[in-house]
């Protein structure tokens, strides 16, 4: 249902069911390492090409998802699923693997929420029974696509961020009073927003204000006080953006406390990992959200959330014709089952 | 990080090991990287070597320069200097210079002229092999045109 | 910078000012120092490299110019191969970028990243995806140099 300008109230609060989350070495030393389903030693897995093994990564993710929900792919109805590749085709290819009816999407590092929101969307309404949706990167495949190879000897600036390698998928299906499990309430679809940085080794100084927007329209549409959640947790701002958001959002009244408000790519790696500024990518998100962060509420340390995903909306092309990076920001909100309002 | 170090480290260990043999060390195997300044010499050493001792004097009294090796042949007479490091940019001025100079003062002589190292270490190396009677005569000399041939290449 | 300034909106302006205080700022004297030791031993390497073909062969130093860069540029590729250069050009920025290693870093790290799009659009049509530029612009400068140099001579002012 529709509250507000821009964010739906999912009344039958459909319900993450099981989630697979896979990654490569460099995940394998970070913080969060035991939080991932499926660690791989290095980031070829076995294949000839890294979009090759970008495929895998998503379709472990989808049978590790399948396994521990205990159903068979033939059950799902959809899949919403994307990532950063050209004409996204990792996601593509692992969905010919798996023949689940398919939504691409493109929402650069927000993709995650995006997914989540639509098939939280699509169940709420008795779309489907089984949905997956989530969302993948792997870090030498973006770079190659984005940036210099990865052999280059070029310095990156202290604002870079570093793309995680991980996939992070979540099964979705209608509520089920019996169970103990996370449910999505709420969502606020973001709009572009450009403040004219152009700087692409510092995405979280452009995403910081979509980011910004995206949380002020949530509690704005859902007339809710920040307090409400005990977490509000961003996609992959790092460690700029993620100061500047903070610092947007105080100085438009909502009052957050610093320890309420985390960054996925800051909790990812530990501080002696060379990531300057933290981590990014469809998949930081995903893994952060379906890994670390739905076991932390399990276990009952968060009770209520509210992640917000960022993505910068710029193709290698753009910003090398100068063009500006245009950014977006979706904002899902996950409780615990049986925790009513 | 450390994996570099460790790289770095390495490799500064393995060139000093490889500098640091126990053997009693020619001037030729350091003529790079120290003053030699080797005794004027000919590839006729029956001839009398006076000649070539005061061209050498004279080259080495310009202030650019330190350490010159002179080689008479039969008939060139080949001299090589180095130049002070931050007289280095005038190169070209030097050479022009300690041509003129020679040629004024010894006009029957005919002279090559070289800064490149390379003609200088293997200047010493000819000197070396005629002291210690290693080369003919015969030999010397063709050393010596081999060497004029390459300061010929040079340019 | 400031004409860029003048095309956005206030709101932009604002924001950007507000950024900037908390980008992170990159240690520029740091990397410079970094960069002068570490580009200054490279390059002690290629001298020590030069030094060798003088001894043992048969190079003057003029010549000796070209075997030194061909191994110099060997050792890169080496190390680029094994995956080290990368990580001292984080570490040494611009002192490992601008001697010649840096330039068979960035052949040998494309062709390495395009290898699995074949030999011929792959290796062959991105190996020189960043070097080329390099050339390019090498050559031509070389050309307006050459052409400066003839001019003045012609002239008589050299």
């Amino acid at each position: 249902m529709l509250k507000g300008h821009q964010s739906w109230v999912f009344e039958n609060r459909p319900m993450i069911t099981a989630t697979g989350v896979t990654g490569g070495p460099f995940e394998a030393n970070g913080r969060l390492a035991n939080d991932f389903d499926l660690l791989y030693e290095d980031l070829w897995m076995g294949k000839e090409s890294y979009e090759k093994a970008h495929r895998l990564l998503l379709e472990d993710a989808i049978k590790v998802t399948l396994q521990k929900g205990n159903i068979q792919k033939e059950q799902v109805q959809f899949l919403f699923a994307g990532d950063l590749i050209n004409q996204i085709t990792p996601t593509s290819f692992a969905a010919r693997t798996m023949q689940i009816p398919y939504f691409g999407l493109f929402g650069a590092c927000s993709t995650s929420m995006e997914g989540l929101a639509l098939s939280s969307f699509v169940v709420n309404y008795q779309g489907a029974k089984y949905v997956l949706t989530g969302a993948s990167s792997h870090n030498a495949a973006v770079e190659k696509q984005f940036r210099y190879p990865t052999e280059y000897g070029g310095q990156k600036p202290p604002t870079a961020q570093w793309t995680i390698t991980g996939a992070g998928i979540a099964l979705v299906e209608p509520n089920d009073p019996e169970k103990e499990n996370p449910v999505t309430t709420s969502a606020t679809i973001g709009k572009v927003i450009d403040m004219g940085l152009t700087d692409p080794f510092n995405m979280g100084g452009a995403m910081a204000p979509a980011a910004a927007d995206t949380i002020i329209a949530h509690f704005r549409d859902m007339q809710l006080e920040p307090s409400y959640y005990d977490l509000i947790v961003t996609g992959d701002l790092g460690r700029v953006g993620h100061d500047t958001a903070f610092e947007l959002l105080n100085k438009s009244g909502l009052n957050l406390e610093r320890k309420q408000f985390q960054d996925c790519g800051l909790l990812m790696y530990k501080e002696d990992q060379p990531v300057q500024a933290g981590g990014s990518g469809a998949g930081c998100s995903a893994t952060v959200l379906y890994g670390h962060l739905l076991n932390e509420m399990k276990k009952g340390t968060y009770k209520r959330m509210l992640v917000v995903a960022t993505g910068a909306l710029l193709s290698p092309l753009s910003f090398q014709q100068n063009e500006s990076i245009p950014c977006i920001a979706h904002a899902v909100a996950i409780e615990m089952n049986g925790e009513k309002g | 990080m450390i994996n570099i170090y460790r790289w770095l480290i390495g490799t500064c260990l393995l060139l000093l090991a490889a500098c640091n043999h126990n053997q009693p060390v020619k001037d030729s195997s350091l003529a790079l990287m120290k003053t030699t300044n080797p005794s004027p010499i000919m590839t006729n050493q029956k001839k009398d070597s006076d000649g070539v001792e005061e061209i050498r004097k004279e080259v080495s009294s310009l202030p650019e320069i330190y350490d010159v090796a002179v080689v008479k042949g039969k008939q060139d007479t080949l001299v090589v200097y180095k130049v002070k490091h931050l007289h280095r940019f005038k190169m070209k001025k030097i050479e022009k210079q300690v041509n003129k100079m020679l040629e004024a003062k010894h006009p029957k002589e005919n002279f090559t002229v070289s800064s490149d190292y390379k003609i200088f270490l293997e200047s010493v190396r000819l000197n070396e092999h005629i002291k210690s009677s290693k080369f003919s005569q015969q030999k010397a000399e063709n050393r010596f045109k081999e060497i004029v041939k390459m300061t010929e290449d040079l340019k | 910078m400031a004409s860029k300034q003048k095309n956005m909106t206030p709101q932009q302006q604002n924001y950007q000012t507000l950024q900037q205080k908390h980008e992170l700022k990159r240690p520029v004297l740091k990397n410079c120092i970094k960069a002068f030791f570490v580009g200054g031993l490279i390059c002690m390497i290629g001298q020590a490299v030069s030094y060798f073909y003088i001894y043992f062969f048969n190079f003057t130093e003029q010549s000796v110019g070209n075997p030194t860069v061909a191994t110099m540029v060997f050792f890169s590729m080496i190390l680029t191969g094994f995956g080290v250069y990368d990580r001292l050009g984080q570490f040494a920025g611009a002192g490992s970028a601008v001697p010649v290693t840096g330039f068979g870093n960035a052949v040998i790290s494309a062709a390495i990243e395009h290898r699995t799009e074949g030999f011929v659009l792959g290796v062959g049509g991105n190996m020189f995806k960043l070097a080329g530029s390099v050339i390019l612009f090498g050559v031509f400068s070389a050309f307006v140099v050459a052409l400066i140099k003839t001019l003045l001579v012609m002239w008589g002012v050299l």
